[in-house]
């Protein structure tokens, strides 16, 4: 299916898609002017634009097919109020109801349920618009392809129609590399670069692999007899370890981002080599957990209290979390949670009495175990086709946000359709840049064809 | 403005450790494309001057205002309807707008459930075996939402033990952009993620109708859904009873949907409207505000009853399920030959007068109908599944 | 004339669909048979709301609705039941394991 979907500058057009050109069109939209326009010219414009971002990839007739007068809404009842009224305060006295002036201001205060911005709801029943609005794709279109070239299941199978129309209580789900390319920022030449040598690499197996072997062997003799003969080499890997660290963590967005990978490779060399120290070799691919514990013991770093602490922060406890240090304290940046954790660090630290010889603060355990983290999870990869480690793409918070009849799970980048989209007072469930004016221009615009 | 570092904002407390994929500090907006700003002179370019020159003011407006919306901060939510806010940089984070369309005043971004809160759900439903309905009473959280809430945490542990990978710098970078509705330990302190008592406006109320009443005559709810559906009125006796004690007619209606009054004739025949206490998804709550109203003082006598009412109600769901299996189950003989790979399933149906009808084509009667052309190689046949059982 | 129960094929290209239907012998296939007294979905279905455990060991299923009485009625006045109907009743119990020499009609 050929692109349509320009977003010209000459005349805003608004589009269903996260692209800087698209934004810039969106904040620079008005409404247009009615001003000595007739009826049917208003109509044609409110239609037109809305179309453009309405199911823009959908043909005029079979939207038109689509296009349903009956506008799906709910009332939010209130408990309290029900079991006052039965219902017949409201219909007593002649028909219109005994109000309180109280009563009479709240019932001018409630919102009007705005049914015309439902015009396009049957819309968002699509696969691929459904995809969208799960932040799952950086455009409609782009979700179609998804769908179109077999990355997304629906219920389990796989679906290969964007048309199809989700049911209530439909799961859909897709490829979370795939999702992970869409909304993670671009390559930089450098990283593209990276990935076809990395290609190459493996198109000619043999000698690669064989010289990494080498270079792993080569490398674990040698640091077998270091570790070996310098048990009290420790501290210093140790220390090695924890500035390295620190330079990951603080630096995030270092204007340099090929200084920053080399920083990176550097870390996670210098954890294999002090993990290969331990003659498991399960440790290297096994839980971050194990690792991390390992790696204390490998160093003797830890006190016993600090390592509870950090069993439970690892099972994600709010209120340990909250009084973690988030950063290190040598960093030049003030906190609102710097004084908590200075306390929280001074109330861990005083009952102990025995010091290790290679101490760490809190703060720096966290920091070590957060790059850990950010390393496992967030991993150089240059075969990847985004950058690597991930980010979201520019300008993309800028169009994050979920309807609500959607339930999504980024985790695992599948999603449940709860039920169709409704209006309620005040709110209209269907995600429209267009005010009531446009949309109801439009809705008469397809009355009009009934 | 001094430069951002980190998340200056209190991070999700659910992801400590998101600070390093999210947040980009101003510093390195100075990578920034060229800006067009002095319009290039291409002698060569075949492109007209004006689409250049729009472009030049995209860039202009992206390189100056459109630069705060480049990079996402934790818990700001930067929607183009914030643009003017967060360019003074003086409204604190929380009083930003939530709407991200600025000339659409009724879409708001809504929040989302946060990590915790999923966790949370999927504990109460899947290991401490409590009901989707006590479940979304206890959290305010809408029962089909927790259900798929449950069915998605399923999906999400069955890849973790599989080891397959989770696009986890995603999902937190997604969880700093949206509003996201935390857990809190205490039920009193737990804010409501949704509205759990939505009533979906019916067909049958659409029409307005001039029904005159005497004055004298109590006029309540339950008599404007049998107007609205063309029902008789009542007798005096029975609406006498519904007014004693409108739980238990309630109750007696959400339970046993299959025993409420039916009108009409033949293809027309429906349902009489049940007043909004029935319609809802959590009848029992309007009994429950009702005894707190009748007996204010009873507090302890009310939450019982009220739990009683709830397991009632439980009760006559799975009830009503189990039934339709049983019925399913029983019209249904599985047959597996050792000889074949598959099982088969045979139906009771009926070939009398009633269903095949006069002509034989009943649509009752089992099998395709003879004489009916099929379109599957009509133009424009549209072929989509509409269907995907789970 | 003998009539005879057999299937007739509905459905469309790769997705058939069986009616089973009593009819005389000599009529075609998809005429407009005496009476319909079940279909049969040849095509294997995958049980679904299972368990991925479950899912695994399942067996695919074919679906057949029959009107028992009325093939028992149809046997009982001498209809002869086609091969492959013959198979379909002898698993729902109407009929004997193995089609006999003698009653086939040729």
């Amino acid at each position: 299916m050929r692109n349509r979907a320009t977003t010209p500058l000459s005349r805003a057009k608004i589009r269903q898609s996260w692209s800087k050109y698209n934004l810039y069109n969106l904040q620079r939209f008005r409404n247009p002017s009615t001003n000595n326009r007739t009826f049917f010219q208003q109509k044609w414009t409110a239609k037109s634009s809305a179309r453009a971002y309405h199911g823009e990839q959908v043909p005029e007739t079979q939207w038109e097919r689509m296009f349903s007068r009956r506008i799906r809404s709910v009332v939010p009842m209130d408990a309290t109020r029900l079991a006052q009224d039965d219902g017949s305060i409201a219909s007593s006295g002649r028909g219109s109801g005994i109000m309180s002036p109280w009563e009479m201001e709240r019932a001018k205060k409630e919102k009007l349920t705005p049914f015309t911005q439902m015009t396009f709801a049957p819309l968002e029943r699509r696969l691929d618009t459904a995809i969208f609005r799960a932040l799952f794709a950086s455009s409609t279109r782009q979700a179609r392809q998804f769908v179109v070239h077999g990355a997304v299941t629906v219920n389990g199978k796989e679906m290969r129609y964007p048309g199809y129309l989700l049911n209530p209580g439909d799961m859909f789900q897709v490829d979370p590399e795939r999702v992970m390319f869409a909304t993670g920022a671009p390559k930089s030449k450098a990283e593209r670069r990276e990935g076809r040598i990395a290609r190459q690499k493996t198109e000619t197996p043999e000698e690669g692999e064989e010289s990494v072997a080498e270079e792993e062997k080569e490398g674990k003799e040698k640091q077998k007899p270091e570790a070996e003969a310098q048990p009290e080499d420790t501290r210093e890997t140790l220390k090695g370890l924890m500035a390295q660290a620190k330079t990951i963590m603080s630096k995030e967005k270092s204007d340099l981002p090929a200084k920053k990978k080399q920083e990176l490779r550097g870390f996670q060399k210098a954890i294999k080599r002090v993990l290969s120290r331990s003659e498991s070799s399960t440790i290297l691919n096994d839980n971050l957990e194990s690792q991390f514990s390992e790696l204390m013991t490998l160093l003797k770093a830890t006190r016993l209290e600090k390592k509870d602490n950090k069993g439970k922060n690892t099972e994600s406890q709010p209120a340990a979390e909250s009084s973690d240090p988030v950063a290190e304290t040598e960093a030049p940046d003030s906190r609102p949670g710097q004084a908590l954790t200075e306390a929280f660090q001074k109330a861990t630290e005083n009952p102990a009495e025995e010091v290790d010889t290679s101490e760490l603060t809190e703060s720096e355990l966290d920091t070590l175990k957060r790059a850990l983290i950010q390393m496992r999870d967030n991993p150089i990869d240059s075969t990847k086709p985004y950058a690597t480690p991930w980010r979201p793409r520019d300008y993309m918070s800028v169009f994050a946000f979920i309807p609500r009849y959607l339930e999504v799970n980024q985790n695992i980048c599948a999603a449940v359709y709860l039920r169709h989209p409704v209006a309620r007072p005040g709110f209209s469930e269907v995600p429209s840049p267009f005010s009531e004016s446009i949309n109801t221009g439009a809705f008469a615009w397809y009355l009009r064809r009934r | 403005m001094p430069p951002r570092i980190q998340t200056q904002r209190v991070s999700n407390s659910v992801l400590p450790y998101l600070s390093s994929t999210s947040s980009t500090p101003a510093s390195s907006c100075t990578s920034l494309p060229p800006s067009s700003t002095s319009c290039p002179h291409r002698t060569f370019s075949s492109t007209s001057a004006a689409q250049t020159r729009l472009r030049s003011h995209m860039f202009e407006w992206l390189n100056s205002e459109g630069r705060k919306l480049r990079y996402h901060e934790p818990n700001v939510y930067k929607y183009v309807t914030n643009l003017r806010d967060l360019a003074k940089d003086t409204v604190p984070p929380e009083q930003l707008s939530k709407r991200p369309f600025p000339l659409n005043q009724n879409f708001v971004s809504e929040p989302i459930l946060s990590e915790e809160m999923r966790e949370e759900i999927y504990k109460r439903v899947a290991q401490d075996k409590k009901s989707v309905r006590a479940v979304s009473i206890e959290l305010k959280v809408d029962m089909r939402r927790v259900a798929a809430v449950v069915r998605l945490m399923e999906m999400e542990k069955g890849w973790r033990t599989q080891g397959k990978p989770l696009a986890l710098p995603y999902s937190r970078a997604i969880q700093e952009m949206v509003p996201t509705t935390r857990y809190s330990p205490d039920p009193r302190n737990q804010r409501p993620h949704e509205s759990i008592n939505d009533l979906p406006v019916h067909r049958l109320t659409d029409p307005q109708i001039f029904y005159p009443v005497s004055e004298s005559r109590q006029f309540t709810r339950v008599d404007a859904g049998r107007v609205f559906s063309g029902a008789p009125r009542l007798p005096n006796s029975t609406v006498d009873e519904i007014t004693n004690d409108p739980s238990s007619s309630i109750s007696r209606a959400t339970q046993n949907p299959h025993l409420i009054e039916r009108v009409g004739k033949g293809d027309q025949e429906t349902q009489v409207l049940q007043p909004a206490d029935a319609r809802i998804p959590h009848p029992y709550l309007v009994a429950h505000e009702r005894d707190s109203i009748k007996k204010p003082h009873e507090r302890g006598e009310n939450i019982k009853r009220f739990s009683s009412r709830l397991q009632e109600e439980e009760r006559a769901e799975a009830e009503r399920r189990q039934a339709a299996e049983e019925r399913r189950e029983k019209k249904t003989a599985k047959v597996n030959p050792e000889d074949s790979r598959f099982e088969f399933r045979f139906t009771d149906v009926v070939v009398s007068k009633e269903t095949t009808g006069a002509d034989g084509r009943g649509h009752r009667a089992p099998g395709r109908r003879y004489g009916v052309p099929s379109y599957e190689r009509k133009k424009g046949e549209v072929k989509i599944p509409t269907r995907v059982n789970v | 004339m003998v009539v005879r129960i057999r299937l007739s094929r509905f459905g469309n290209k790769h997705q058939p669909f069986y009616n089973i239907c009593v009819s005389q012998a000599r009529s075609a296939r998809d005429s407009k048979p005496l009476e319909v007294i079940g279909t049969y979905n040849p095509l294997p279905q995958r049980p679904t709301n299972l368990s991925t455990e479950q899912a695994r060991n399942a067996r695919p299923y074919k679906e057949v609705a029959l009107d028992r009485s009325r093939a028992k009625y149809w046997l009982g006045v001498g209809a002869q039941p086609s091969d492959g109907v013959w198979k379909l009743l002898s698993l729902a119990g109407l009929a004997e394991k193995t089609k006999t020499k003698t009653e086939g009609s040729e």
